[in-house]
């Protein structure tokens, strides 16, 4: 029986819940790190992997497998915990965030079951993810890319590059997701380097551009659901997000980009994410 | 499926490395359905027009977008296909070395980069597009194989050589000058595997791509002055043939290497580094010194800086004087 919208929503928002709180599980077991990033990401990775990538956690290889690349790496945290949620790894991974020998540092490592690119230099997960589209189409495979970059991230050079060609390449079967929570390592991306208007310059690089809510859960479905949206243009979904959603000494501040996680912040946190 | 006609590939490589490595993509793409090429504005720089004619939809071309060429692929590389990226040594080094590092290197991808005009082949456009610290560069990275061919009959035997590394490879290609042949007929590139093209055991020359020919006229004019001079022909960067140098330098009173690169981090480097630790040997190092070369034709810089058959017969009568 197919599942009620409105029971979808619920069940990838718990999802999300539980993801945010494994988030800053790992933050505890690691000593510290990207609260922020994974945060804002937390309800479109839930979205993706919850409902709508077409993977196997068991078979994590599967070469028909929808692909999907964080190129904002910093936000590894909630990637690692939402593998583990989706059964690519253990649960107990969580708890080796940092952990001497652990393949779940800081930033994607590609030796992890379902992790498809080590990333977190930024600028480089949409060359890949582009190049991973072109394989499918090379080989005539139906699966579907998608990459997630940061706001901040846009200013690598790098990513028009790839930008540019993806358009040129009518690669409908390569989504971006901008992760637009306004915020980089210093401060406001609009006073480091400001990247508006952002829609604007997706399309004029070629993109169908459509722009959501990312803590919206329906918007972020509704978008996920309805890629590609051109048959020949490569789709972006420009998520407006909040930098630390979901805690709110988190929330909107560069502070929070990255920053040390003891046992009591822990505990602030879970308490206002609330039982999952 | 793709049944590959032999055509006079040697003809239209015109001992040039760099359009024998175009000429062996089509045989490669003949045995290896996963092959794809990938260019960088460069499909007359690596010859590879008649690859595009024949299999335009294994070819993609990316552009004057080196960064992009080796992220992309990376990427084609994990979804099971053999990416050859034809790019300009100094750009797709230099420019792009994050992406070869992280993206290729790091993640251990199968991509293959066919680097041409490296060295100081392309004289005359000067320093911005002279490669002397490629080799310093890639031989740095863990899984990365390093090859050097010196002639064009080399280079179309490495380029096929990589359908048996499941890794990241960087081949050095010549610019638009004349490499002439030094491999003897029938010979059979082996990769790790050094050639010996002169036997001798006075000194023995290590040397790589374009300073391998003027290793051999130094041997052969050294010889007619009662000095035998070994020419090992070091082919393959990495993994290097420790059991060709550590022989060559019991067997001989010194070592000279001689390559197209800035004498730090090169061929010259690597077998010090490796003598230091297991054999302390005599050597003299012949390549770029640590200037950027000027303006002008490969043939003069060369001789201007030291990388000539002269500089290496100095070189080996210094060491046995």
């Amino acid at each position: 029986m197919k599942e009620s919208r409105e029971v979808l929503l619920r069940r990838l928002e718990d999802a999300a819940r539980q993801l945010r709180r494994n988030v800053w599980r790992a933050l505890k077991a690691g000593g510290g790190g990207h609260a922020g990033g994974s945060s804002s990401a937390a309800d479109m990775l839930a979205a993706l992997y919850f409902h709508r990538l077409r993977v196997r956690p068991t078979e994590p290889d599967w070469p028909e497998r929808d692909r999907f690349v964080l190129s904002k790496g910093h936000a590894n945290a909630a990637l690692g915990a939402v593998l583990a949620q989706a059964g690519f790894v253990e649960d107990a991974l969580v708890d080796r965030f940092y952990g001497f020998e652990s393949p779940f540092g800081m930033h994607p490592d590609i030796k992890l079951p379902g992790v498809e690119m080590c990333t977190g230099a930024l600028g480089h997960g949409l060359a890949v993810a582009m190049g991973m589209a072109l394989g499918a189409r090379i080989q005539k495979q139906a699966f579907h890319t998608f990459v997630m970059v940061g706001d901040g991230e846009l200013h690598e050079g790098s990513n028009w590059e790839a930008a540019m060609a993806a358009a040129h390449y009518k690669l409908a079967n390569l989504t971006a997701i901008i992760d637009a929570n306004k915020i980089s390592q210093s401060g406001r991306v609009a006073d480091i380097i400001g990247v508006e208007p952002l829609a604007d310059k997706w399309r004029a690089f070629g993109w169908q551009v459509r722009e959501i809510d990312g803590h919206s859960m329906g918007e972020v479905v509704d978008a996920l659901d309805g890629v590609p949206f051109h048959a020949e243009r490569p789709s972006a979904i420009i998520a407006h997000t909040v930098k630390g959603k979901g805690v709110s000494f988190a929330e909107d501040t560069y502070v929070w980009h990255s920053n040390n996680v003891d046992e009591e912040i822990y505990q602030r946190a879970i308490t206002e994410l609330g039982m999952p | 499926m793709n049944a590959f006609t032999p055509v006079d590939w040697r003809a239209r490589a015109a001992n040039q490395t760099r359009l024998a490595f175009g000429q062996a993509l089509l045989e490669l793409a003949a045995r290896d359905s996963k092959t794809v090429v990938v260019s960088a504005d460069t499909q007359d720089l690596l010859g590879i027009r008649p690859y595009i004619e024949r299999y335009r939809e294994r070819f993609i071309e990316m552009g004057i977008a080196e960064q992009n060429a080796i992220g992309a692929a990376s990427g084609m590389a994990t979804t099971g296909l053999h990416p050859y990226v034809c790019a300009y040594a100094p750009f797709i080094t230099a420019r792009s070395m994050e992406q070869v590092r992280n993206d290729v290197a790091y993640a251990n991808q199968r991509v293959v980069i066919g680097a041409a005009a490296s060295g100081i082949s392309l004289g005359v456009a000067g320093g911005t597009h002279h490669a002397l610290e490629d080799l310093a560069l890639m031989r740095s990275f863990p899984h990365m194989t390093v090859i050097v061919p010196a002639d064009v009959d080399e280079a179309y035997q490495a380029t096929l050589a990589t359908l048996d590394i499941d890794g990241p490879v960087y081949l050095r290609l010549g610019g638009r000058v004349e490499e002439p042949p030094v491999s003897p007929p029938d010979s059979v590139f082996r990769l790790g595997k050094a050639a010996e093209l002169r036997p001798g055991n006075d000194v023995a020359v290590i040397a790589c791509g374009a300073l391998v020919e003027p290793a051999v006229r130094a041997s052969d004019a050294l010889r007619a002055q009662g000095i035998a001079v070994r020419v090992i022909n070091m082919h393959t960067i990495k993994p290097l043939d420790r059991d060709a140098i550590l022989t060559a330098a019991a067997e001989t009173r010194g070592i000279v290497t001689a390559e197209e690169h800035h004498l730090t981090g090169g061929l010259g480097g690597a077998v010090a580094e490796l003598l230091a630790v297991e054999r302390p040997t005599r050597m003299r190092m012949i390549g770029m010194p640590d200037t950027f070369a000027m303006v002008g034709p490969t043939m003069k810089l060369r001789a201007k800086y030291g990388m000539s058959a002269d500089a290496i017969a100095e070189a080996c009568r210094s060491l046995v004087s």
